[in-house]
């Protein structure tokens, strides 16, 4: 299947409900960030929609019309604030962990089996090339990184499985701030490789308690 | 029920309270969200339940509903679907309430979302383009959430060819969704 499938898979499984907590949050914040996606996401809600327009009916026993009205808490309004701020607060705030020099990331404490990230890059830094031992899900939050692939802007996502080995260079203006989701750990290979994959491994042993 | 009829009844709920209308909507919409949670494998009782839930946020949150950005049934089915998300996830810790977030994708957004006109357009196409089996596959698949080994079962066919169909379906809207 090639990256734009993919993309479209989980905006398809946004829009059905059927991700996990990690997944659904990401997700999200991808259609909030990335036009395009949003149009596919509201395109496929409506094809769903229709769906419910069309469905066969099972009458409830139990419920009247007069049950769904209630005026105690009438005109409700939004208090909208964007997925990730809501989920994780001023990024300043955070504990980040400094992976090494340039390089941080904060893991989420979400009930999940996909874990969920964010990577901070300061410019210039780049990740030693790796390849993923399950799907990797990188989404732009702020400012722009460049592999082997392309580049990658606010709003853009990555999606790399076993196949792709990359090495991903922040933007040298902004650096950049990622949102991430990791299916399973990823496989580092060259100069700092076998560190990487042994602080992975021993992080993994951790996990595991 | 036509679809313009529903937006005039929307329309006297959200100006008027009017409770007839909303007695309307709910005629119409209570069966068909309760057989949605049924088909997502939600039991009778639990399923009534979030039928009452989601047609009083319709009631309560009318006022967040633009016709223009999405049809009145888009509008209910993903309250439903959200209902159904907090339903599966009652036991997990986690400490933001996700509807809230959910509710941005309809309202008070920077980037416009697509309209109504041309969402329509876009799902005729799509329509035109796929097979019965396919449509029926999509809601097997997308709307009642069943596993592709059931969705094989159901329609007894080999869960190879479903997992294949399913591929090409996606595919072949990938050139319609641009």
């Amino acid at each position: 299947m090639n990256g734009t499938v993919v993309k479209n898979q989980l905006i398809f499984d946004f829009a059905s409900g059927i991700l996990g907590p990690a997944k659904s949050l990401f997700a999200s914040t991808y259609l909030q960030l990335n036009s395009n996606a949003s149009k596919i996401g509201s395109t496929f809600e409506n094809m769903l929609g229709e769906n419910l327009m069309d469905n066969e009916n099972i009458h409830p026993k139990n419920l009247k019309y007069k049950d769904c009205i209630n005026y105690d808490n009438d005109k409700s309004e939004s208090n909208f604030k964007d997925p990730v701020s809501s989920f994780f607060g001023n990024l300043n705030n955070l504990q980040w962990k400094q992976v090494y020099k340039g390089f941080k990331e904060y893991t989420a404490s979400i009930n999940d089996k996909d874990e969920l990230k964010l990577i901070k890059m300061d410019p210039g830094v780049s990740v030693p090339l790796h390849s993923h031992g399950g799907k990797e899900y990188i989404l732009v939050l702020e400012g722009s990184f460049c592999d082997e692939y392309g580049e990658y802007f606010k709003g853009d996502i990555q999606i790399n499985d076993q196949k792709i080995k990359h090495t991903p260079i922040a933007s040298k203006d902004t650096g950049c701030v990622c949102l991430s989701i990791t299916e399973k750990d990823v496989i580092f290979f060259g100069k700092y490789g076998s560190f990487l994959n042994l602080f992975t491994f021993i992080k993994s042993f951790f996990k595991q308690k | 029920m036509e679809k313009s009829n529903l937006d005039s009844l929307m329309k006297r709920i959200q100006k008027d309270r009017d409770e007839m209308a909303f007695s309307d909507i709910f005629d119409f919409f209570a069966p068909k969200i309760n057989a949605y949670f049924i088909q997502n494998r939600i039991k009778i009782d639990n399923s009534e339940e979030l039928t009452q839930e989601v047609l009083s946020t319709v009631w309560v949150k009318s006022n967040l509903y633009d016709s223009k950005k999405s049809a009145l049934s888009t509008w209910i089915f993903t309250i439903a679907r959200n209902k159904k998300i907090d339903f599966f996830r009652k036991n997990s810790n986690l400490n933001f309430k996700e509807e809230d977030i959910r509710e941005f994708l309809y309202q008070d957004r920077e980037i416009d979302l697509i309209e109504e006109n041309e969402a329509k357009k876009q799902i005729e196409r799509i329509n035109n383009e796929l097979d019965e089996q396919q449509k029926i596959m999509i809601k097997m698949n997308f709307f009642e959430n069943k596993s592709h080994k059931k969705i094989a079962d159901e329609l007894e066919i080999p869960l190879g060819t479903v997992k294949s169909r399913i591929r090409h379906i996606l595919t072949k809207m990938q050139g319609f969704l641009r």
